[in-house]
């Protein structure tokens, strides 16, 4: 009994004795008192409690630190604060609210932070490395040459309805369907991948009611989605079996996921699958194979064999002479710059490499006999000195060009595409125009032109916007 | 001779109108305000902007975008096709001067309120907008850099679907259904369409009106307090020169920086509104920024409280009726 009532008065001291223990709600830093804005600190919180309210309220650590060494008052970024001591461990630190000098523009957004947005919008953007689709009814038919019909069955009272989605920009003005006897349609020409889309019935967005596939809209609602197909596994035969799964690099050898049907004397599977170089194996009742139709097999590092594809463009990588060279490696950020990885291999006047890359904009170098030298025969490159790399865009859909200039020495593109690098991409001079080809998402890009050292605008493009230089940056925008 | 006369006076208002790109208005309906009927062309117009929306439609459903807390809505300006921010906080259109910026345009100085310190305007004019079913001819613009609202939220925004073209008809606004029903309304502000009846409201406030610009009255610590309806911003906003009893009830979670077009970076707080009332509704705790609303309060020569946007819009559908000056509200069924 006696050993209750101590715990009891220990608890009790702990709590309710000052000095013994810190409250700590960040809720209750900061409060407004005639025009001041007040933040009530204390130096029992522990480390991380002080961090977490410096970043919470932008306090400076020079203004925390100056409090708890006894300073009255304080100028930081040009605002002054005053500290005043509220007891034995706190401390009121003050400063003028102090906005009324702010003249009033009457075109102005409020905007809010861009964290929170940001976390959701790249969340939507990952791409996805395959798929494929789960419809109840064909409301999107995938024909030849990649020409994709959505169909939404009835709605016979409709006015309008239009599609949009991410092959359009979820333009809610470009796409409209084609009333039929039957329900409402349009065809489209579409790229191999994943592409998500709501219709718009009389300007309600609505998903496809026979779309299993789906996503969070992050409004509360959902995207349909939909894989444009660009590979179909075969595996011939096997007819009496009762399970046929097909598992791969590409999935992560999930052994449940991507099921093959039976169609005439084979099993099938369409898929999206995303381009570049891939391995898989089927299971069959549980037993995995390799495809004994697939003509490259290679070790898996556990003594077995994968089967692999390849989908995408085959780059050759030639690099002439060097026939005295023992070996010579590519490396790249397309392999993390791995210079024991790609070997090439020698050829009559020199060594060469076949390798898949997807769309997209490629650094590389060779490394001959262990130095690393860029590629003599491309006169794309990046950066600048020793740092100096090859540059190549697969499937590029965008050409800078500058005409004119032909006194300069070196041009460069430099843009948010490539952090604004001064010696981002050196351009061609050919034929008394500047050019460099690029591969760019679609999306918003602003840019400009590095004249031996001066920067200047596109003087071909009328867009442009304000920077904070007052220079202005050239501005494109990639449709999808 | 008269008949000769009639040709006459017919062939020189043809040439008039070809000339001086006079078009004839393009619809009356009965009890709808009537349109202008003719608008100059080439000419400088001084004093309120010339607006003729057209179409045929008595109430059409608009479908609306976001990109962040942005309402955004599809339109087509002259042949450029892109998204309009719908801005019940803007007077005008306003443009983004990067894809109008060859057009010509003239300088015109605000008038600045009761300190004056509003600047000058850029102003052009453009042939049509068109959103939806909705066509206007010959609109009178602000020109301002919007580049800023394209890099921070990834779209490509034309500008400012603002009041001066909103505020023929009445809106509703749905924020959880992603639409903007718009009605054409009789002289009283009575829908003319018998397909779509009035709404049952939860709530009806009174609508006021400064510059194009729709106020109403909330209450927050049952002091009635007087807010501007903003439904381009994407947070609410509390006035720091508000009553304490007022700013008390304001949970104050952050500080932080705040980018406005061409304004730099303002010192800003947030925080969460808990004691906020409609009339007799409460409504629940809603996001705010709290900042300095004294210029916006000289420009538009009324005390403002506050400005209610997107954590506010998403709570109900909101139907905006200029002509009965009121606004109606279904609270949404989370709403207590």
């Amino acid at each position: 009994m006696r050993n209750l009532h101590v715990l009891i008065f220990l608890f009790l001291t702990a709590v309710f004795v000052p000095g013994a223990r810190a409250q700590y709600d960040p809720a209750k830093v900061c409060r407004l008192d005639d025009g001041k804005m007040v933040f009530t600190i204390d130096r029992r919180w522990n480390a991380a409690q002080i961090k977490e309210v410096s970043t919470i309220f932008d306090l400076d650590s020079a203004l925390i630190a100056g409090a708890f060494s006894g300073k009255t008052s304080l100028v930081i970024k040009g605002s002054a604060w005053t500290i005043r001591k509220v007891d034995a461990t706190r401390f009121d630190l003050e400063k003028s609210t102090g906005a009324t000098d702010q003249r009033y523009n009457r075109n102005e957004i409020i905007l809010v932070d861009d964290k929170e947005l940001r976390i959701a919008a790249s969340a939507l953007r990952e791409s996805e490395p395959y798929g494929v689709n789960r419809l109840t009814f064909n409301t999107v038919i995938q024909a030849g040459n990649n020409r994709i019909r959505f169909f939404l069955p009835g709605r016979q009272n409709a006015r309008t309805i239009y599609l949009s989605g991410s092959f359009n920009n979820w333009s809610t003005m470009q796409t409209p369907m084609l009333k039929t006897d039957s329900g409402w349609t349009v065809t489209l020409r579409l790229a191999p991948g994943k592409y998500t889309y709501k219709f718009i019935v009389d300007g309600k967005w609505s998903s496809d009611p026979y779309n299993k596939l789906r996503e969070n809209d992050t409004h509360g609602g959902f995207n349909s989605v939909f894989f444009c197909y660009n590979y179909r596994f075969i595996l011939k035969g096997y007819q009496s079996a009762k399970s046929l799964v097909v598992a791969g690099s590409f999935n992560n050898w999930r052994t449940n996921e991507l099921k093959m049907i039976p169609y005439r004397g084979s099993w099938v599977l369409s898929a999206y699958i995303r381009e570049g170089t891939h391995a898989y194996k089927f299971i069959v009742d549980g037993n995995w194979i390799n495809d004994p139709a697939c003509k490259v097999n290679r070790p898996d590092g556990m003594g077995n064999l994968n089967s692999f594809f390849s989908i995408g463009d085959t780059m050759i990588f030639r690099l002439n002479g060097y026939q005295d060279a023992q070996n010579i490696v590519l490396a790249g950020n397309f392999n993390g710059w791995n210079q024991g990885e790609l070997f090439m291999t020698r050829i009559r006047n020199g060594w060469e490499l076949p390798y898949v890359l997807g769309p997209g904009n490629y650094e590389y170098k060779y490394i001959v006999d262990g130095k690393w030298m860029i590629d003599p025969a491309n006169p794309n490159t990046t950066g600048a000195g020793e740092f100096t790399n090859s540059f190549i865009a697969v499937k590029p859909n965008y050409t800078f060009t500058l005409k004119g200039f032909s006194g300069a020495r070196e041009i460069c593109l430099s843009g948010n595409f490539n952090g604004w690098s001064q010696t981002g991409y050196r351009m061609n001079h050919k034929n008394g125009v500047w050019d460099f080809s690029i591969y760019l998402q679609p999306g918003k890009y602003s840019y400009k032109f590095v004249v031996d050292g001066k920067w200047i605008m596109d003087p071909a493009n009328e867009l442009w916007e304000d920077n904070e230089y007052g220079t202005g940056n050239s501005v494109i925008w990639i449709e999808p | 001779m008269v008949r000769k006369l009639r040709f006459g006076f017919l062939v020189l208002f043809v040439l008039l109108t070809l000339n001086l790109g006079l078009q004839p208005c393009s619809i009356a309906l009965p009890g709808a305000k009537a349109p202008s009927c003719l608008k100059i062309g080439m000419l400088k117009v001084t004093g309120s902007p010339v607006y003729d929306p057209s179409g045929t439609f008595l109430g059409v459903t608009i479908p609306l975008k976001r990109a962040g807390r942005l309402i955004l809505v599809e339109g087509i300006i002259d042949n450029i096709a892109g998204n309009l921010i719908l801005d019940t906080g803007a007077e005008e259109l306003v443009l983004n001067k990067t894809y109008f910026r060859n057009y010509s345009t003239t300088v015109s100085r605000e008038a600045g309120g009761i300190t004056g310190t509003a600047g000058t305007v850029e102003k052009t004019r453009i042939s049509t907008l068109r959103f939806s079913e909705i066509t206007v001819n010959g609109v009178m613009t602000d020109l301002a850099p919007l580049g800023h609202l394209e890099n921070r939220r990834g779209v490509k925004i034309l500008g400012l679907l603002g009041m001066a073209i909103l505020k023929e008809y009445e809106m509703v606004l749905d924020v959880e259904g992603n639409e903007l029903q718009i009605y054409r309304t009789d002289r009283n502000g009575n829908r003319l369409t018998t397909t779509r009846p009035a709404m049952k409201f939860d709530q009806i406030q009174k609508l006021e009106r400064h510059r194009n610009i729709m106020f109403m009255t909330a209450n927050i610590a049952g002091r009635p307090l007087y807010f501007c309806l903003d439904t381009g911003a994407e947070s609410n906003v509390i006035n720091l020169g508000a009553p304490k009893k007022v700013l008390s009830t304001v949970t104050i979670t952050r500080r932080s920086t705040l980018r406005g077009v061409g304004s730099g970076e303002k010192e800003v707080l947030y925080g969460i509104l808990n004691d906020f009332m409609v009339g007799s509704r409460k409504i629940g705790p809603m996001e705010t920024i709290l900042t300095d609303l004294t210029s916006m309060s000289d420009y538009y020569g009324t005390r403002i409280d506050g400005m209610l946007g997107f954590d506010f819009f998403r709570k109900g559908k909101f139907s905006f009726n200029l002509v009965k000056r009121e606004i109606g509200i279904c609270f949404n069924k989370e709403q207590p």
